[in-house]
């Protein structure tokens, strides 16, 4: 299954932790800067396919959470075993582009 | 974009709405520049859009079970659309006269909107500065007497609801007047403007600090009123944006105040140009004095208690306001009060404005689309063959007319484009001339609103263009349509009824917003023809103040006017100098109850305007004495009290009688009344709002009995205009180099501006009916055209049968007027109506002008003669011969 980046994007994005919307947009344009974020009917439009992949789960409102309208996603197993996969693909991507001398520190 | 969400399945909405619009929410509160503002919105919306969509299509497939959420039985309609439209913009490339007029229409109509929208957006839904904005509420004083319905309040009135209403939370006081104060920086003076606000004016508004801690309500008070809140712009050009500035002093007009906090960045709130909020510094003991409940000088803003409501706070307001009325019968008897949500008070001036040019455009919309749709009309019959064609080959009705929809939206797609570009453009042209948005608190911007409007604008557009040609192609006779070969000149008579259907709507419709800009020109020539009393060329006005620090006396400020008046008239080229508070038609005034001494006890003249002048003042400005004497040297500081009435006075308190030698005071009882003024002269009427009120009755005192510290010289000279304010400067600089000049304003732009809104009005206007006008003739010229084509061959035999060019000419011209005639009487008609909506806004002349209206007929007439003389021409130059020979 040939993930989009947006996919990989989010599923990256709650790796760590639960996160909601907002979270997910924030996460993403911390890493990759502003304005990089997808629109915020993208985001929720990945997440529901996601959702309906099995990538993607509801996850439970920390106790602190006060607004009702903020609602919690997290990986599913599955969803972990799919961002890793893609992770190790994109590694052997990485290692080959190196070993051709494209990036710093190659060992060719 | 909630609007657009409004439109997602009512399962998803459940599951998503609220999470969603709050993700946008935070995502739009994110600073951005204007371009990223833009560019976030239009995704924003491509990405509802996208999502709303995809929930229909997950929603319809689980309807159909079989489950899939994602594409699959989406997938089929999916691929449907994206061939359609390939397949419109396929067809629509392979004519692209027709497909670049349809289009051109379509943004025209579209961009008027986008422009209108976006202006009505800033005032009306953007965003207020203002934290909770809708719990806010303007207060104001009512008074039948005086014909107040919004009145300023009276410091110890606003004051007395602060603390006894008790729904409001709390209650901030601020002044609209524009203060200007000089500020000594390093032993150099500079203007700086300032507003005068209570101290919890920030609290109440809900208005954070970009620094520093703010005033507070304790700060509005003599004892603690050293304190100033500088503007973030203002912090920025003279403090370098230095975080350290909170705790410095400035000297502003012999004051030394401490700058406590730099207000957010854009807010300038009430005014455009605000540097400074500073707190009024009134005495305590002031709330017990009567001018405190006389003078009206004040805004009140009062934030809504948790709970409570307009209607609750209104009735708790109204309980006070009888109180005082019974505790204050000297000031209040007749006072009321009332409250209305602060932006629909801040917005109430400009809403009719705004509502008729929504219409105008709206209108205008409607006759792109009836223009397209009859171009589309046309091309539906040439393209019968294709049509039957394809029904042959087992394509449904639904189809073929959704493909016909499809083109109409491709079209309105292109149009959306542009005619969001173009609107943009126009609105940003025309707000660089008046600004757009509420003074201080909003203003113009690209946002998700105003995309998305044009969004849905253009998909409007197109369906309703599409909508006529699609239903003509789905009742056409499928088999007449191969037979007949789609030869030119064969369209069924429901076709031809349609296309003549939609050109007398055209012309109706172009006859409404024609009329409405006819009304409008007829209005503003009227407003300009209007004599404003005086004589504005070659005046320029300069404001200057003179300060307390070094001229603490009246004399001392006198003998400086006089001085600066004597230099001024020394130098070469000018002509006459003087001396005014306040300039006609400046918006600004001072009002007052008069009664005269030989008038019975209850008699008083109420909202009487007034300010001061010397001679020089009606001399420079040409305005005429009427009767009796002007001011004279004679008329000296401590000799007895003299004023000017104007002959609008003179014609309402002293009817048939002569005034001069009467003596009147500014009370309402002959025995509050310290000082009485002697009438000696009449000069003539001034317009003092605008050109487009009358004059009111209104008195002149003489500026060195009746004196104050901030006036205006007006100076009259022979030489250019332009030379006047500097050579006015240098003069001031010679006499005091610490006394700035303020202001500087040539009387001819004072009189100029006090017309702008109407201008601007006329110019918004003036440019739908233009557009109106060649829409409404592209669609005449087309149509006609149409049925000249049609004819030939009909046209053919009658000149080989004899007829003269002239009768054919004449046949294809009456047949086309016959269609524009329908139009224009049903347009007149429906214009009687819908023009009275203009009434508030015309000057002069009724909404049913008889001479507008038959002028508009006439225009509009003749424009549709030359638009079918053309088709017409065409037609009878004909060879008969070449028709027969076709045959």
């Amino acid at each position: 299954m040939a993930l989009t980046p947006l996919t990989f994007q989010i599923l990256l994005a709650l790796a760590d932790e639960p996160r909601h919307g907002y979270g997910i947009i924030k996460e993403i344009e911390g890493r990759d800067g502003p304005g990089t974020a997808p629109s915020t009917g993208a985001l929720y439009l990945a997440l529901q396919r996601m959702g309906a992949a099995g990538l993607v789960e509801d996850a439970p409102s920390p106790e602190d959470e006060t607004d009702q309208r903020r609602r919690y996603y997290r990986l599913s197993p599955q969803g972990r075993s799919v961002a890793h996969e893609e992770s190790a693909r994109l590694e052997g991507l990485v290692a080959a582009a190196r070993a051709k001398s494209l990036l710093g520190g190659g060992t060719a | 974009m909630a609007a657009l969400m409004a439109l997602a399945p009512r399962g998803f909405r459940h599951q998503h709405e609220a999470e969603v619009l709050w993700v946008h929410d935070r995502r739009a509160a994110e600073p951005r520049g204007p371009v990223g503002r833009a560019w976030f919105a239009v995704r924003e919306v491509m990405g509802m859009v996208r999502l709303v969509t995809a929930a229909h299509r997950a929603e319809a497939a689980g309807r159909r079970g079989n489950g899939m959420t994602t594409t699959g039985g989406g997938a089929h309609m999916l691929d449907t659309l994206v061939q359609d439209t390939r397949f419109g913009i396929r067809t629509l490339t392979r004519s692209p006269g027709f497909a670049i007029t349809a289009v051109l229409a379509l943004a025209l109509g579209i961009a008027a909107n986008t422009a209108i929208f976006s202006a009505a957006n800033a005032f009306l839904f953007r965003p207020l500065p203002f934290q909770d904005a809708d719990r806010l509420v303007m207060l104001y004083e009512t008074n039948p007497e005086f014909n107040w319905t919004h009145a300023d309040a009276a410091p110890a009135n606003a004051l007395d609801w602060r603390e006894q209403v008790e729904a409001f939370e709390d209650l901030a006081l601020y002044s609209e007047f524009r203060g200007q104060g000089t500020w000594i920086r390093d032993g150099e003076p500079e203007l700086v403007r300032y507003v005068t606000v209570s101290g919890n004016f920030f609290q109440v508004l809900g208005a954070e600090m970009a620094l520093g801690p703010g005033m507070t309500w304790a700060n509005t008070w003599e004892d603690d009123a050293r304190a100033v809140v500088i503007s973030h712009g203002f912090w920025q050009s003279h403090f370098g944006g230095d975080p350290g500035v909170i705790g410095q002093r400035m000297e502003i007009s012999s004051q030394s105040l401490e700058i406590v906090g730099v207000a957010a960045e854009g807010f300038s709130f009430p005014n455009a140009e605000t540097q400074i909020w500073s707190p009024y510094g009134w005495a305590p003991g002031a709330w017990e004095e009567v001018w405190f409940r006389r003078a009206h000088f004040v805004r009140a803003v009062a934030r809504l208690a948790p709970g409570a409501t307009l209607e609750s706070a209104d009735a708790g307001l109204q309980v006070v306001v009888s109180r005082l009325q019974e505790e204050y019968p000297a000031t209040n008897s007749v006072m009321g009060a009332g409250m209305m949500p602060l932006r629909s008070f801040l917005t109430m001036d400009v809403q009719r404005p705004l509502y008729v040019l929504l219409a105008a455009v709206g209108l205008l919309l409607l006759l792109a689309c009836a223009n397209v749709a009859n171009l589309l009309l046309v091309r539906a019959n040439d393209r019968a063959r294709e049509v039957s064609l394809r029904y042959a080959l087992g394509a449904g009705r639904a189809r073929v007319a959704r493909q016909m929809v499809t083109e109409g939206l491709v079209l309105a797609g292109a149009g959306g484009a542009l005619g969001l570009a173009l609107g943009w453009v126009g609105i940003k042209a025309l707000a660089a001339q008046q600004p757009v948005g509420i003074v201080g608190a909003t203003s113009l911007a690209l946002d998700v609103r105003v995309v998305a409007f044009t969004l849905i604008t253009a998909g409007v557009a197109g369906v309703l263009s599409a909508a006529a040609p699609a239903w003509r192609v789905t009742h056409s006779d499928v088999h007449a349509g191969l037979k007949d070969g789609g030869r030119s000149g064969s369209r069924g008579r429901t076709s031809v009824r349609a296309s003549n259907g939609l050109v007398a709507l055209e012309v109706a419709l172009s006859v409404l917003i024609v009329v409405g800009a006819g009304l409008m020109v007829r209005s503003v020539w009227l407003i300009r023809d209007v004599d404003p009393g005086f004589q504005p060329d070659g005046v320029v006005a300069v404001q200057f103040g003179v300060p307390s620090a070094r001229y603490a006396e009246r004399d001392d400020v006198w003998a400086f006017n006089q001085e600066f008046i004597g230099a001024m008239e020394a130098r070469p080229g000018i002509e006459a100098v003087g001396i005014v508070q306040q300039l006609p038609l400046a918006g600004t005034s001072w009002s007052s109850s008069v009664i005269a001494e030989d008038w019975e006890p209850e008699r008083v003249g109420f909202e009487i305007l007034h300010r001061r002048a010397d001679a020089g003042y009606f001399d420079a400005l040409g305005i005429p004495l009427v009767q009796g004497r002007m001011f004279a040297d004679s008329d000296g500081a401590d000799d007895p009290l003299v004023v000017l009435v104007n002959e609008t006075f003179a014609e309402e308190h002293f009817p048939g009688e002569d005034p001069i030698g009467k003596r009147i005071a500014y009370e309402r009882r002959a025995e509050d009344a310290e000082y009485w003024y002697e009438i000696i002269g009449i000069v003539g009427d001034q317009h003092q709002a605008s050109p487009s009120v009358a004059p009111r009755a209104e008195v002149f005192e003489l500026a060195n009995q009746d004196w104050g510290r901030t006036n205006w010289m007006v100076i009259r000279g022979s030489g250019d205009p332009d030379a006047i304010a500097p050579m006015a400067r240098a003069v001031l600089r010679e006499l005091d180099p610490l006394i700035p000049i303020s202001q500087v304003r040539p009387l001819r732009q004072v009189w100029r501006a006090s017309m702008q809104r109407d201008e601007f009005l006329l110019t918004l206007l003036g440019a739908f009916g233009l557009s109106a006008l060649l829409l409404a003739a592209l669609g005449v010229y087309g149509v006609t055209a149409q049925a000249a084509t049609r004819r030939s061959h009909e046209i053919g035999i009658r000149m080989a049968l004899g007829a003269e060019r002239g009768q054919v000419l004449g046949m294809i011209v009456r047949q086309g007027m016959g269609v524009v005639g329908i139009g224009l009487v049903a347009g007149l008609g429906a214009a009687l109506v819908a023009t009275r909506g203009l009434e508030s806004l015309l000057f002069q002349i009724e909404p049913t002008d008889p001479l507008t209206l038959g002028g508009v007929g006439a225009l509009l007439g003749g424009v549709a003669v030359l638009a079918c003389l053309i088709p017409a021409r065409k037609a009878a130059r004909i060879d008969p011969a070449e028709t027969l020979r076709r045959e």
